[in-house]
């Protein structure tokens, strides 16, 4: 295999230059989006250099940055607009090569290996591509050139606004081993303790480290990230057409207030194992362990999982496993915050189904066929025009749509392949 | 100069091929102005906030810039 070429390109904190692109004036205040405080979802998720220099970091609290910057001005998300300007983005990136692959809205990589000979000089595409975004978009990206997916990130992560960092075979000693060890793809906060314990501080003591005893330590996981230090990572850039299959399909969510009883927090289950059965539907695909995550008023987490007798995609059969576990594991002596459900084990749907002596069949199939006309119906005339009677007792705790307002997942680097070395 | 974004309602020509040719800016005050000539079309930010197809048109005897932004369309004015 002849030397790859390959770039990793982000968008500067997007949704915050986003906003300023929209929104000129912007650029003059400090500026962050958020999620909306008054239904709870308070997280920075982006903010402008200006807040940066506030003090404002993402993912704290609005309270948190507000206290950091007072004159904080917080936008809430615009999800679609994000994600139609990103789109815009890439496809300018797609002008340049098939192979793009996203890693989140703002990230992407793109295999430039092929188109090099129709283009020229990779250096002058990169700037190429960052002029034509800034100029038709109105964003600025950094861009890392290196021959494979994890340099090129950590050289689009090193000069921003605009940065152009090219690390090759030559100089990946000089510009990547200085760099701490927590800069490194897949290593977090646990990984980064561990090797901190073993004295490695930058990028460079775990490449020169050897590998058996990282190996030894951390498994499969030290011999990955040993092989990253090094610049060994030949995984390939996804093709456009490219997608994961689905391992489990889920849905969370903070709610309005606070929840003080199993029977109050029931409607809002119902509404989340609504939006699980339907988009399990979507993809064709049935499971048979469901898992609930709650988060009291005090923060912790608790997590209970069931494995069901048989697979199912209808929602009336997972909020009832679903409501099982809540009412078994927990006691509500703290009201509960935030819930979810989860839905894995997950094999496509055949068509048929094996039968149980035990099980009432007919109830299976009349509440499947009513999810389905449910769907139906809220495709065809809006999510609102059709819901359960339960969530009807209160109304603001249920008023969201699961299905149509959760959009962003979050995304794994391998995204469902295997690492080959 | 400072421009100012304004969205305004357009009459448009749509052609056999596809292609969105606009006719008229419709201002609030109920005037229409003839579009007279289109200049060029090329995907641009806009210094005065979003981005799209813009339009460089030629509105009686001036050089106005139309944009289409997703779906709707706004002009660079001179006055906010």
């Amino acid at each position: 295999m002849g030397k790859r070429i390959i770039f990793h390109i982000d968008i500067n904190h997007c949704y915050a230059q986003i906003e300023e692109m929209k929104h000129p004036q912007l650029r003059d205040v400090p500026m962050a989006v958020g999620g909306h405080e008054e239904k709870r979802h308070g997280i920075i998720l982006a903010k402008n250099d200006l807040a940066k220099r506030g003090g404002v970091k993402t993912g704290e609290s609005l309270r948190e940055a507000r206290s950091a910057c007072p004159d904080l001005l917080i936008i809430p998300p615009a999800y679609d607009d994000y994600i139609y300007y990103t789109e815009q983005v890439k496809n300018i990136y797609r002008e340049y090569s098939d192979t793009v692959e996203s890693f989140g809205l703002d990230e992407a990589w793109v295999d430039y290996t092929d188109s090099q000979h129709l283009f020229g000089d990779p250096v002058v595409t990169a700037r190429n591509i960052q002029e034509r975004v800034l100029r038709e978009i109105g964003l600025t990206v950094s861009v890392g050139v290196s021959w494979n997916k994890v340099f090129a990130k950590l050289g689009s992560d090193m000069k921003k606004p605009s940065g152009l960092t090219v690390i090759t075979e030559e100089n990946y000693r000089d510009i990547v081993w200085p760099l701490p060890v927590g800069d490194l793809l897949y290593v977090g906060p646990a990984t980064q303790r561990k090797l901190h314990e073993r004295a490695l501080y930058t990028i460079g003591d775990l490449a020169n480290y050897p590998e058996y005893y990282l190996r030894k330590n951390m498994g499969a996981a030290g011999t990955m990230i040993h092989a990253f230090a090094n610049g060994l990572d030949p995984s390939p850039v996804a093709l456009n057409s490219f997608r994961a299959p689905v391992k489990s399909v889920g849905n969370a969510m903070t709610m309005i207030h606070d929840t003080e009883s199993a029977e109050e927090v029931r409607p809002v289950y119902f509404m989340l194992c609504e939006s699980v059965a339907s988009r399990l539907k979507d993809e064709g695909a049935e499971g048979n362990v469901v898992t609930v995550t709650m988060r009291s008023s005090d923060l912790n987490w608790y997590m209970h999982q069931k494995k069901l007798d048989a697979y199912t995609d209808v929602s009336s059969e997972i909020l009832h496993s679903a409501m099982e576990l809540v009412e078994k594991n927990y006691d509500f002596s703290m009201p509960l915050r935030a819930v979810g459900v989860t839905v894995s084990g997950l094999r496509g749907c055949r068509g048929g189904r094996q039968l149980s002596i035990f099980a009432d069949e007919q109830a299976h199939d009349r509440s499947r066929l009513m999810d389905t006309a449910m769907d139906d119906i809220r495709s065809k005339y809006g999510f609102y025009t059709v819901r359960r009677a339960c969530t009807a007792v209160d109304p603001a705790l249920t008023g969201f749509n699961a299905k149509g307002d959760h959009t962003i997942h979050p995304i794994g680097y391998f995204q469902g392949r295997k690492m080959i070395l | 100069m400072e421009l100012f974004k304004r969205y305004v309602d357009v009459v448009l020509l749509q052609r056999k091929n596809g292609e969105l040719i606009p006719m008229y800016v419709c201002w609030d005050n109920g005037r229409r102005y003839k579009i007279d000539k289109i200049l060029n079309r090329q995907r641009r930010a806009s210094p005065a906030g979003g981005c799209g197809m813009r339009y460089t048109c030629l509105i009686s005897g001036n050089r106005r810039n139309l944009y289409l932004e997703k779906d709707r369309w706004f002009i660079e004015s001179m006055r906010p």
